[in-house]
This record gives structure tokens, C-alpha cells and sequence, in this order.
């Protein structure tokens, strides 16, 4: 065979992040509930602490931010929470005694690329 | 590539409730989904329903999201047993693309694992195992092809439930050592639905490593669906797909198989 050897350039990105965003979007299934973005984060910490009790739900993270009319909200947590964080949110099935349901739009360990694309994913979550 | 699939959409009477549920299991990601119907023979002579025709449901199939291609309905059979009597192979089971069976005993599950007819053996969420999975018949099952599934609404309805689903999902995941696991959701009303990356995650949470868990909603479902085809045939089934030349490549048309290859993968 006359191929010659391909050249590689092997790029590997090391992701020196210590956190994770997440951007998620919160959706009823009857009726919308108001709330307040305390509620909101207290929402996701019994959801936490049903899942992982008080010692396991013992990990920081913050809401950076939380759209009040789309239920919308970036999330920033330690890498080594994303798991538990977003195993939590996934199995958190009612609010205040309506079913309620969280969804992950994306998640990303820089903010920029979240930002990016915010605009786009606010209109989808909005008519999910 | 991997496509997503839920193996498990409940079939229930209300049309509309139904169609919503697909659309939003179209519109999170899922390629496939399958309406499943739960026959229990123990209540007495309960009939094997007739699944209906999955081209009646829809006139127009909601499009998955971002592969502009509309979502493929399959038909599922589920057989709760509680005795040996209930699964017994028949015509009726023929009408469905997917058959499962939910083993109550221990006895069962082996008979499910060693030797029954089937694509899906259910692992229970909504109570404590009765049993211990072991592993000869895990091992057996897993070398036949045949798949367990762990479904997860129940772990969002209920708080205890959830106990349950997660111990008997890692009772299930230690013993198998993450193969052949299939995560379904089991939903009735689409805020049941969660997104495939999300049951990705809470694959890790049920002791399943990493790619094993992408498995458990991608790949894996995809050997339970040509599993059923092959139910169907004698021996086995053989997938083609139409590949797209590139058009700068067509004076190398002529060049032999091997070297083709060749060139694809470069």
C-alpha cells in the first residue's frame, strides 16, 4: 500500500475547572406554582436530603441565577457534587403536592459556553 | 452514534394523555419508545390484551429533537407471573415487538434467566426483592441476551419506593456487574418522563459505572429491540443501511473492498 502514515495531532483539553454549571428549567405538570427563588433553592435541597439524608446533601452550591417567569436556573456546583446535585433533581417529583419535574437543559464546566447558549434554550424550555 | 430509548411508556385507555406522553419523550431525546402493556393472570381470567396498531396512534409522529426524524413506536407485552402456569408461550405473544416478563419468585426468575422466551426480565421497584438475584441464572440470562430492566417512576413517585428501587437496583447491578441493564421510565403522564442523560446519571446513583449507564439507555436497549426481531425469525436478523459516498470519492469507486475501507475511515 502507497498511503502514507497519517499525522496526528492528539489535542487533549485538561478541564482545570473545579465547578460544573448546570442550567435547568423547572416545569409543572397541572397548574404553575409562583415561587421565589428561596423556595427554589429550598425546593432542590429537601430533594437532596430526601435522596442523600443530611450528611450526604452536606455539600455547597450556589443558584446563580433564577428567571422567575420561566422557572429557569443556573446551577454552579463542585465537580465532585454533580452527580448527587443532579441525581437529586432528577427524582424530585412534586412540589408542595403538585407534580413538578425538572429539566436538565445543559451542563457544562465553564459559564461561557452556558451563556452562549442561553438565549436559544430559554425559548424551548418556555414551551416545553 | 447512539440513539436514546425508553422501553417503557405505560399503555393507558386515554388516547390523548398517551400521544402527549410520546411527544414529550420525542421532544426530551428518545428515538424509540414502547407502549407497554401489563397482563396479570393471576386476577382471574384476564385476557391478553390486542395491542393497537401504532400507525392509528398518530397521524403525523412528533419529530425527535435533534435528529429530525419522528420517534418510532414498538408494542410491548409485560407478564407479571406469579406461577409457572402464567407465561406460557403462545400466539398472542407474537403480536407484541417486545416481551417481558416480571418474575415474583425465585423459582421464576431462574426459569426467567435459563430458559423462558423472552427480551426483558422486570427487576421489582415497588417492593422489596423477595428474593436474591444470583448469579448463575444473571450469568445464564446475560449469555442469552436477555436483559433487566429497572424502571424509575416509581423512585419519583414515592419516597419509600425509592428505597426500593435503589436497593434492589444495586442489589441487581452488583451481581451482573453493570451488563445488560436497561433503565425505562414506566411513565404514565409526561412529567413522569426525565431526559436520557438525566437516567444516564442516575445510572451512577444504582452502582452502574459510567458507560454502562450511557448503555442502559442507548445500546443496550437497542440489543433488547433486535432481541424481539429475532423472536420472530428462526435464527437471527441482518441490518443494512444505505451509506452516503462522498462525491469526491467516485473515481475510487473501483478500487478494491479493502482499500475502500480504507478511505472511509481516514
Amino acid at each position: 500500500m502507497d498511503e502514507e502514515p497519517s499525522s496526528y495531532e492528539r489535542v487533549a483539553y485538561k478541564n482545570d475547572s473545579v465547578y460544573h454549571y448546570m442550567k435547568i428549567c423547572l416545569i409543572f405538570g397541572n397548574e404553575r406554582k409562583p415561587l421565589s427563588a428561596e423556595q427554589f433553592k429550598q425546593l432542590i435541597i429537601s430533594g437532596l436530603k430526601e435522596l442523600y439524608g443530611e450528611v450526604g446533601a452536606a455539600f455547597p452550591f450556589d443558584v446563580l441565577t433564577f428567571d422567575q417567569f420561566v422557572l429557569s436556573a443556573i446551577l454552579r456546583v463542585y465537580n465532585n457534587g454533580l452527580v448527587k446535585l443532579w441525581s437529586a433533581l432528577t427524582l424530585i417529583g412534586s412540589c408542595e403536592n403538585e407534580s413538578c419535574a425538572f429539566r436538565v437543559t445543559q451542563v457544562s464546566s465553564s459559564v461561557s459556553k452556558l451563556i452562549l447558549v442561553l438565549k436559544s434554550t430559554g425559548t424551548s424550555c418556555r414551551s416545553l | 452514534m447512539s440513539v436514546f430509548m425508553d422501553l417503557n411508556i405505560l399503555a393507558i385507555t386515554d388516547k390523548k394523555k398517551l400521544q402527549s406522553t410520546i411527544e414529550t419523550a420525542a421532544h426530551l431525546g428518545y428515538s424509540t419508545v414502547a407502549i407497554n402493556y401489563v397482563v396479570e393472570p393471576q386476577q382471574k381470567k384476564q385476557q391478553i390484551p390486542k395491542p393497537e396498531s401504532v400507525t392509528e396512534l398518530f397521524e403525523k409522529f412528533p419529530i425527535v429533537q435533534g435528529k429530525s426524524r419522528p420517534i418510532k413506536v414498538l408494542n410491548r407485552l409485560t407478564v407479571v407471573a406469579t406461577d409457572a402456569s402464567h407465561f406460557r408461550p403462545s400466539n398472542e405473544y407474537k403480536s407484541f415487538d417486545i416481551l417481558a416478563v416480571y418474575p415474583k419468585t425465585e423459582k421464576l426468575f431462574h426459569a426467567a434467566c435459563m430458559t423462558y422466551d423472552v427480551d426483558i426480565i422486570c427487576i421489582a421497584v415497588t417492593e422489596k426483592q423477595p428474593f436474591h438475584c444470583k448469579r448463575s441464572p444473571v450469568n445464564g440470562a446475560i449469555e442469552r441476551g436477555v436483559s433487566f430492566e429497572i424502571s424509575y417512576t416509581a423512585a419519583i413517585r414515592d419516597s419509600t419506593m425509592k428505597k426500593y428501587t435503589i436497593a434492589n437496583a444495586i442489589n441487581l447491578t452488583e451481581v451482573c456487574k453493570g451488563k445488560n441493564v436497561i433503565l425505562t421510565s414506566g411513565a404514565e403522564v409526561p412529567i413522569e418522563l426525565r431526559g436520557p442523560y438525566d437516567i444516564a446519571n442516575l445510572g451512577l446513583v444504582f452502582g452502574l459505572s459510567e458507560g454502562d449507564a450511557k448503555a442502559a439507555v442507548s445500546t443496550n436497549c437497542r440489543a433488547v429491540v433486535l432481541h424481539g426481531e429475532t423472536r420472530a425469525t428462526a435464527l437471527g436478523i441482518i441490518h443494512t443501511m444505505k451509506r452516503m459516498q462522498p462525491t469526491g470519492q467516485e473515481q475510487e469507486e473501483e478500487s478494491p473492498a479493502a482499500k475502500k475501507a480504507k478511505v472511509v475511515k481516514v
